[in-house]
Formats: structure tokens, C-alpha cells, sequence
């Protein structure tokens, strides 16, 4: 595989993607949603229940979690420590989901775009090989995800930051957990479902039918949100660092499948 | 050794044969025709060449390279244009031309900027280059897509219905320009076309083919002796007389002479020799010759008449 020829393609689909403003804006607007608008939301809604004389019941809210959470709690009101258990912990699988839903459009509309544009000939016709076309698809998807996670954890940290730090006195993000689910678990669970994505786009007719199995993916991690909040599971480093080694392990199986299955003739005959 | 050599090639899809057992070889620097109706296996069998389909039986050398075997060579020596015109809408015309001159391996910058200059301003599209491909009209992306297929400079093109869309001056344009890089530049051309005046004027050989099957394999000239019967000849005169069309019927291999309007028809064995004969004869009949024309028949006649035989026989 040459990767400059990778390039080749993954820069021409980038300059279309940045003048297709219904493929970019999911890029841009998932992340304010994630990183401004949650937080906002969920610690307003707090304070006011709050304000509203009532208790919440903090044993069971931290039963899930490990017991040094207890103590990074310590000297925040309830109100505020609800907000922290749910900013920090309950919602940190949501961190999983921006790459795979700020990528699924451009990942849908890689091959099947291509299909619908009536491109595929000319790109077919070139001398690029599959494993080159293939990878510069999974990039173009890929490359923005991790921009907009990445983004997305920022602006989230300083919204945190800003909410916690006059109670605590310290910055509570960036923390370890975090910055191995945004740089390690997500990377790894976002090119699973690029790699899926991306596969399907080449072999169904239109965008539209790409994106609607592709959008079955994000299922996954919201069964990952549910186990943190129900306390089944807690993403702690261990089981960060252990899910993101499987996940890697399952992308290496996704491509070689993919490329393995990659037709051109598969891809001419579905022509609309 | 030929540039394209073609052996048995088969392709089916399902029950459907798409093409029959093709075989043909088309010399370096040869405009090759591929005529043939709507769904006679054209576009399959140059997608089955451009290595973008695999044959079902059969195999095929392009420049050198077998298909099957060296794909990625085949394509490097191939320029294609295909039936859509395959642009980017949204990248503009300089960008779509770069974005393929570099696939095909034009890594210098200033090489390809060279390159896509002088095919646009060919083209006339120059003053319009950073605009968006999605704005421009049909005519302008067909020469933008013949301007892709050369941009790489290949020894082989395929053109796929070159003209089609375009304008007379541009279609001329272009038949200037393919008959410039055969004559010229010694570059394979497959050209595929339902226009048979292109065919007749640009191709050294012609297939037909019909429901993938080879019909028909020669020069335009060939094709037209197939099908034209007794040769003939037109000869125009200020003003026609029985002396001079006796003095005519005379002349040895002249099978038939019809008068009319001071024309002559005059049907005759070995055009070649019996025509100065003939002219000859009316002269010292006292005939005035204003002109002397072979009547022949066209390609389009050719091709009429071996598509009917085809399908009468199949």
C-alpha cells in the first residue's frame, strides 16, 4: 500500500466534504451539542431540583462506581455532586458516540456517494489499488471524527472546569479516564464503525440505504452507557485500556475483511 | 506485437452473455471502431479491458500487460472516457484534471499544473477553470472528461461515444484531436461509437459486434465492398446523348449504364481499370465531363445491412 496515493484520494474527499454543508454539519454540530449544551442542561436541571427542596439520594447514585469517587465528591453540595457523577462518569460513554455519529454521513456517503454521483468509473479506472481506495475512505470519515471528538472533549473539559472549579478549587478535566476514552477507546470503536460503514456504502446502491444500516452501529455504545450508569460496568483505565485492545483487534479483522471483499466489478454493477 | 490483443473473451451475467467469445487485435497507433447497437456488449468489453471487470473466460493483453495478471500496469497505460462523464460536481475543473493526473502518477506539481494547462486551454476551458464542474454545461463536460482521459498522456485511449453531446465545431474539435494522436503521436484508440460517420472517417479498422458477437471485422472500405453489390460510377455531363451512352455500353466490363439529366450511372466490373476507359470513351463521344464520382456505399450502408443479416440469421 502507498500511502501518498492514499492521500490523493482522501484530499480530493475532503475538498468536496467541505463544500457539502449536509455532510460537514454533523461534524460541527455534534460536538456543540455534546460539549455546550449537555453539560448546560444537566447542570441546571440539577441545581433546580435542588432549589426545589429535593434530595437526591447520593448512595444510590455512586453504588456503581469505584469508592474513591466518594472522595472527589467530598465538599460539593448534593446538587453539584449529582452533576459530577453524571458530567464525569455516567455520560463519559457519550464521548464514544460523537466520532461514530459525526462520521457516519461522510462514511455512508463514501462509496455509495461515489455510486449516486456517478464518479465510481473514472475512480475505478485509475491505478490505485483496493487496499489504497478502501483506507483513503476510512480516513476521510475518520480524520474529522477524531477532530470533532477531540474538540468536543475541550470544549466539554472548560464547560466542567468552569461549572466545578469555584466548589473544588481544581480542574477536574482533562483526567486519565477521559483522555484514554477520547484518545484510545474512541479511535479504536470509531473505526469499527467506519470500517463498517464504509464496507456497506460499497456494496448497496444509494447514500440513503448506506446510512440507514449504518446507523444500527451506534446501539453498541449506548448498551456501553447503560452498563456505566447501571454500575454493571465501570470504564476505569483497565477496562478502557482492555476494550480499546479488543476494538483494535476487531478493525484489523473489519479491514482485511474489507479489503478482501472490495470489488470494483461489485461496485459498476450497482450503478443506479 | 499488437498494442490491445483480445483472445476469447466471454462475459456473462447470469444467463445474460454480454459478450461472446470477442477476439480482435488493434495495432499501436491504430484507430480501432467498435460499432454496435445499444446493449451489443461495447461498454462491458472496454470495462472488461480497463481491468474495471473481470472476463469470464478469455483473457486480454493491454499494452503489454495482461489483464488478469497486471491490472494495476493495464490502468496506468489506459485513458478512459467513460460513458458518464465521471467529474467531481463540486471540485472545480482544474481540481477534478489534478486530482487525476496525480492517481495516474504525475507527481510534480509544476508537471501536472503544465499538463492540465495546455488540455484546458485545448479545450477552451482555461478562463473557466477554478469554476465549479457542477456549473458547466453538457458539451463542456464531455471535452472536461476527454481532457481527464489524456491527462496522464497514455499510449492507449478508450473513448466511449466521444462526441456525443457536443456541438458540431466541438465535435469537429475533436475528431481533429483523435486523428492528431493516432497519425501524430502513434497512440491506440478504441473508439466507440453509435456516430458511423466517426467511424468512417477516423477508424482504420471497425468491428461490429451485436449481442457481444463479433459481426463484422475490417476496414471501413472492406465493410463497404461486403455489402455494395457491382461497383458504380457517377459521371456528370453539361448534356447527355445516346451516341455518348452507346460509345459507353461499349467499353469492356461495363455491366449496366443509366441516363438521366445529363448523369450517367455506369455499374462496371474492375473500377480501378475500366473507369479511365470509360471516361475515355465519352470524351471522344464528344461528351463534356463536369465530374467523375465512385458511387459506394457508406459505412452507415455496411452496418445496416450486416446488422440485418445478423439478426436474420440469429
Amino acid at each position: 500500500m502507498r500511502i501518498h496515493k492514499v492521500m490523493i484520494v482522501f484530499r480530493k474527499d475532503w475538498r468536496e466534504i467541505r463544500r457539502n454543508w449536509q455532510v460537514i454539519m454533523p461534524v460541527v454540530v455534534i460536538p456543540i451539542i455534546f460539549a455546550i449544551f449537555l453539560p448546560v442542561v444537566l447542570g441546571s436541571g440539577f441545581n433546580t431540583s435542588s432549589a426545589s427542596g429535593q434530595h437526591t439520594n447520593m448512595t444510590a447514585f455512586t453504588k456503581g462506581l469505584q469508592p474513591s469517587v466518594s472522595q472527589e465528591i467530598d465538599g460539593l453540595p448534593d446538587n453539584q455532586a449529582v452533576s459530577y457523577i453524571m458530567l464525569l462518569y455516567f455520560f463519559a460513554p457519550f464521548i464514544l458516540i460523537i466520532p461514530l455519529m459525526a462520521s457516519s454521513v461522510i462514511s455512508s456517503d463514501s462509496f455509495a456517494g461515489e455510486k449516486e454521483r456517478k464518479t465510481t468509473e473514472a475512480l475505478l479506472a485509475t491505478p490505485l489499488t483496493d487496499s489504497e481506495l478502501f483506507l483513503a475512505k476510512v480516513l476521510v470519515a475518520f480524520i474529522p471524527a477524531i477532530i470533532a471528538t477531540v474538540v468536543s472533549f475541550i470544549m466539554y473539559s472548560v464547560v466542567v472546569d468552569a461549572m466545578f472549579f469555584p466548589a473544588l478549587g481544581r480542574l477536574v478535566l482533562p483526567n486519565l479516564n477521559w483522555v484514554l476514552l477520547v484518545f484510545l477507546l474512541a479511535p479504536a470503536l470509531a473505526l469499527i464503525g467506519i470500517g463498517i460503514s464504509v464496507i456497506v456504502s460499497s456494496r448497496v446502491k444509494g447514500f440513503r440505504e448506506a446510512q440507514q444500516i449504518s446507523g444500527v452501529l451506534v446501539l453498541p455504545v449506548l448498551l456501553l452507557l447503560f452498563a456505566q450508569m447501571s454500575g454493571v460496568l465501570f470504564l476505569g483505565p483497565f477496562v478502557i485500556t482492555l476494550l480499546a485492545l479488543v476494538f483494535f483487534a476487531i478493525d484489523a479483522v473489519i479491514f482485511r475483511f474489507g479489503i478482501k471483499i472490495f470489488n470494483r466489478e461489485e461496485l459498476l454493477s450497482k450503478l443506479g | 506485437m499488437p498494442s490491445i490483443e483480445v483472445s476469447n473473451l466471454t462475459k456473462r451475467f447470469g444467463n445474460l452473455t454480454a459478450v461472446d467469445n470477442l477476439s480482435f487485435k488493434i495495432k499501436e497507433g491504430e484507430v480501432f471502431g467498435f460499432l454496435g447497437p445499444n446493449g451489443a456488449g461495447k461498454t462491458t468489453t472496454i470495462r472488461i479491458l480497463a481491468t474495471l471487470m473481470s472476463p469470464t473466460e478469455g483473457s486480454a493483453v493491454v499494452g503489454g500487460y495482461d489483464i488478469l495478471k497486471e491490472p494495476l500496469k493495464v490502468r496506468e497505460t489506459v485513458g478512459i472516457l467513460t460513458e458518464n462523464p465521471s467529474l467531481y460536481e463540486r471540485l472545480s475543473a482544474y481540481e477534478n484534471l489534478d486530482f487525476f493526473a496525480e492517481a495516474y502518477g504525475i507527481e510534480s506539481r509544476k508537471e501536472r499544473q503544465k499538463k492540465i494547462q495546455e488540455l484546458l486551454e485545448f479545450f477552451g476551458l482555461w478562463e473557466r477553470r477554478s469554476e465549479k464542474v457542477g456549473n458547466f454545461s453538457k458539451g463542456m463536460k464531455q471535452k472536461l472528461s476527454i481532457a481527464r482521459a489524456l491527462v496522464h498522456e497514455p499510449p492507449i485511449i478508450f473513448l466511449d461515444e466521444p462526441t456525443a453531446g457536443l456541438d458540431p465545431a466541438a465535435a469537429k474539435e475533436i475528431r481533429d484531436l483523435i486523428e492528431m494522436m493516432s497519425h501524430k503521436e502513434k497512440r491506440t484508440i478504441l473508439l466507440c461509437t453509435h456516430h458511423l460517420e466517426d467511424a468512417q472517417r477516423l477508424a482504420d479498422r471497425v468491428l461490429i459486434i451485436n449481442k457481444g458477437r463479433n459481426v463484422a471485422l475490417g476496414t471501413p472500405e472492406e465493410l463497404e465492398d461486403r455489402v455494395g453489390g457491382t461497383p458504380q460510377v457517377e459521371i456528370s455531363l453539361s448534356a447527355a446523348n445516346k451516341k455518348i451512352v452507346a460509345a459507353v455500353k461499349s467499353v469492356k466490363n461495363v455491366v449496366k449504364v443509366s441516363a438521366a439529366a445529363g448523369r450517367l450511372i455506369i455499374s462496371l466490373k474492375n473500377p480501378k481499370s475500366t473507369t479511365p476507359e470509360v471516361v475515355s470513351a465519352v470524351v471522344k463521344a464528344g461528351g463534356k465531363i463536369l465530374s467523375v464520382n465512385p458511387l459506394r456505399p457508406s459505412l452507415e450502408d455496411a452496418y445496416m445491412k450486416l446488422m440485418g443479416e445478423k439478426n436474420e440469421n440469429s
